[in-house]
C-alpha cells in the first residue's frame, strides 16, 4: 500500500482499497436496510 | 505478566499454552459480557413508557459515548488509542461504519421490546449470533480445519441456545402488550441482522491487532452521529430538546444503562478478539439469562405463572447454559488458529499493516513502543463523565415500581464480582491488549 515520506498510509490509497473491499459493502448495505427499516 | 512482541512474522504458531490461556479468557471474557450486557436492560425498564423510543435510544448512545471514551481512557490512556490509529487508520472507517449499525439496532431494540416485550425480543435480536457464525466462517476462516466436534459444538451450542430462547419466549407470551405484534418481532429481527453483520467490522479490527478499547473510541463517534441524525430527522430538533429536557429526571438511569452496557460490550470485543465471533457472540447471549433474572427476581415478571411456563423457563435457561458450555468446549485448534493468522496475514497485507504489530494483537502482547503514559486529556475524560454522572443522579428521580432491592442487590454484586475477576485475569495475561 502506498506511505508517504513518515511511513503513514495515504489517505486516497487508503479509501480506494477499502472501497474495493467486499468486507465493507455488506455491513454497509445492511446499515442502509437498517434505515429504510427504521423509517 | 505480559512481553513486548518485536517484528517477528505472523506465520508462525503460537506456543499451545499461550493459544489455551487466550481461549480461555476469551470464554470467561464472552460469559462476564453476557452478565453485564443483560443487566443494562435493568435501568431501561425504570423509565416512562411515554417517552420516545428514539428520545430513550439517544439518551442511552450519550451515556455511551461517554463510557466509550473515559473507560479507555482509564484502562489504557488515550495515547495508546492514539498509537493504535497510526499502525491501522483504515480501522478508523470500520469503527464508525459499526457504531452506526449498533445505533440502528439499538433503536430497532426499544420499538421491539415496546411491542412484543423484553422476553419475545430478547431470543429474535439474539438470533445475531447465528449470522455471526456464518460471518466468522465465510469471510475470516473461522472453524476452518477445526474438525466435526468442534463444528458440533459451536453450531449444537448455538442452536441450543437459539431453542432455549425461544422457550424462554414462549414462557413470558402472555406478558406481550396487545397489538403491533408483527411490527415488534420485525424490528427484532432487523436488529438481530444489524447486530450479527457489524461482527464482520469487529473481527476485521481484531484480527488486524487493534484494541478493543481503541476500536470502541471511534465505533462510538458513529453510534452518536447517527442516533443524533435519526432524533432529529425523525422528531425535528426543538420537540426532541423540550422531550430531553422533560426527561430530565430519567436521564440517570438511561444513561446508567448505556453504561452497563458499555462494560459488557467491552468484554464482547475482547471475546471476539480472542475466541472469534462464532464463539465470542454466543456466550455473549447468555446475556438472555440475566435479563431473565433481572425480571424474574428484581421486577416481578412471570408472577403468577401456572406449571407449564415454569418448566418452559426451566427448560429454556438449561438448554441456554447447555449452548453456552458446549461452545465454550470447543475452542480453536492450533489448525484452526493457523487458519485464523492466513486470514490475519491477508488483511495485514491488504491494508499494510506491520506484521509484527497484526502477531502481537492476535497473541495479546504488547508491540514495540505501544505502551503509553496517561496523559492530562485522561484525567479530564474520567473527571467529566463523573462529574456528568455525579449531577444527573442529583436530580435523578427513584423509579415507582415495585422492585425486589434485595435481589437487584445480590445480582449487581454477582455482576461485580464477574467484573473484577475477569479484568484482573484479562490485565495479567495481555494488559488489556
Amino acid at each position: 500500500m502506498a506511505k508517504d515520506e513518515t511511513g503513514s498510509v495515504e489517505s486516497a490509497s487508503l479509501f480506494r482499497i477499502i472501497a474495493t473491499d467486499i468486507h465493507f459493502w455488506i455491513p454497509l448495505l445492511v446499515f442502509v436496510a437498517g434505515l429504510v427499516l427504521l423509517h | 505478566m505480559n512481553t513486548v512482541a518485536t517484528g517477528s512474522t505472523v506465520e508462525s504458531p503460537m506456543p499451545a499454552g499461550r493459544l489455551r490461556k487466550l481461549q480461555t479468557l476469551g470464554i470467561f471474557c464472552g460469559v462476564v459480557a453476557g452478565a453485564w450486557l443483560g443487566g443494562a436492560e435493568a435501568p431501561i425498564k425504570m423509565v416512562n413508557p411515554d417517552f420516545s423510543p428514539i428520545t430513550v435510544s439517544l439518551i442511552m448512545v450519550l451515556g455511551v459515548f461517554l463510557a466509550r471514551w473515559s473507560v479507555p481512557a482509564l484502562v489504557r490512556g488515550t495515547s495508546s488509542v492514539r498509537y493504535d490509529v497510526s499502525q491501522a487508520p483504515h480501522l478508523v472507517v470500520w469503527a464508525v461504519l459499526a457504531g452506526c449499525m449498533w445505533a440502528a439496532a439499538n433503536t430497532l431494540t426499544i420499538y421491539a421490546i415496546r411491542n412484543v416485550g423484553l422476553s419475545i425480543a430478547f431470543p429474535l435480536w439474539n438470533a445475531n449470533s447465528l449470522l455471526g457464525i456464518f460471518w466468522g466462517f465465510l469471510l475470516f476462516n473461522e472453524l476452518h480445519h477445526a474438525g466435526w466436534k468442534r463444528w458440533v459444538g459451536v453450531l449444537g451450542g448455538a442452536a441450543a441456545m437459539f431453542a432455549g430462547a425461544t422457550l424462554l419466549a414462549f414462557a413470558s407470551s402472555s406478558q406481550a402488550p396487545p397489538g403491533k405484534g408483527m411490527l415488534g418481532v420485525i424490528a427484532a429481527l432487523g436488529a438481530g441482522v444489524l447486530w450479527g453483520t457489524m461482527y464482520i467490522p469487529y473481527r476485521k479490527a481484531y484480527l488486524t491487532g487493534m484494541n478493543p478499547l481503541s476500536f470502541l473510541t471511534f465505533f462510538t463517534v458513529g453510534e452518536l452521529v447517527t442516533m443524533i441524525a435519526l432524533a432529529v430527522g425523525y422528531k425535528g430538533a426543538t420537540p426532541l430538546w423540550q422531550e430531553l429536557m422533560s426527561a430530565r429526571s430519567m436521564l440517570f438511569w438511561l444513561m446508567l444503562g448505556g453504561f452497563v452496557w458499555v462494560i459488557g460490550d467491552l468484554f464482547q470485543q475482547y471475546a471476539a478478539k480472542y475466541v472469534g465471533i462464532s464463539r465470542g457472540i454466543p456466550l455473549s447471549n447468555t446475556n438472555q439469562l440475566w435479563g431473565l433474572l433481572w425480571g424474574t427476581l428484581v421486577f416481578h415478571e412471570l408472577q403468577g405463572g401456572n406449571r407449564i411456563v415454569h418448566s418452559q423457563v426451566i427448560g429454556g435457561s438449561v438448554l441456554m447454559g447447555l449452548g453456552a458450555l458446549a461452545i465454550a468446549l470447543s475452542s480453536a485448534s492450533q489448525r484452526e488458529h493457523s487458519s485464523w493468522r492466513d486470514a490475519a496475514e491477508r488483511e495485514g497485507q491488504r491494508y499494510g499493516v506491520e506484521d509484527g504489530y497484526v502477531r502481537a494483537g492476535m497473541e495479546g502482547r504488547e508491540f514495540e513502543g505501544g505502551r503509553k503514559r496517561r496523559t492530562l486529556i485522561d484525567c479530564i475524560l474520567i473527571a467529566g463523565t463523573t462529574a456528568v454522572f455525579i449531577v444527573l443522579a442529583a436530580v435523578a428521580r427513584p423509579p415507582r415500581m415495585d422492585m425486589h432491592l434485595s435481589w437487584a442487590a445480590a445480582l449487581a454484586a454477582a455482576m461485580l464480582v464477574l467484573l473484577a475477576s475477569c479484568g484482573i485475569t484479562l490485565w495479567r495475561t495481555t494488559g488489556f491488549r
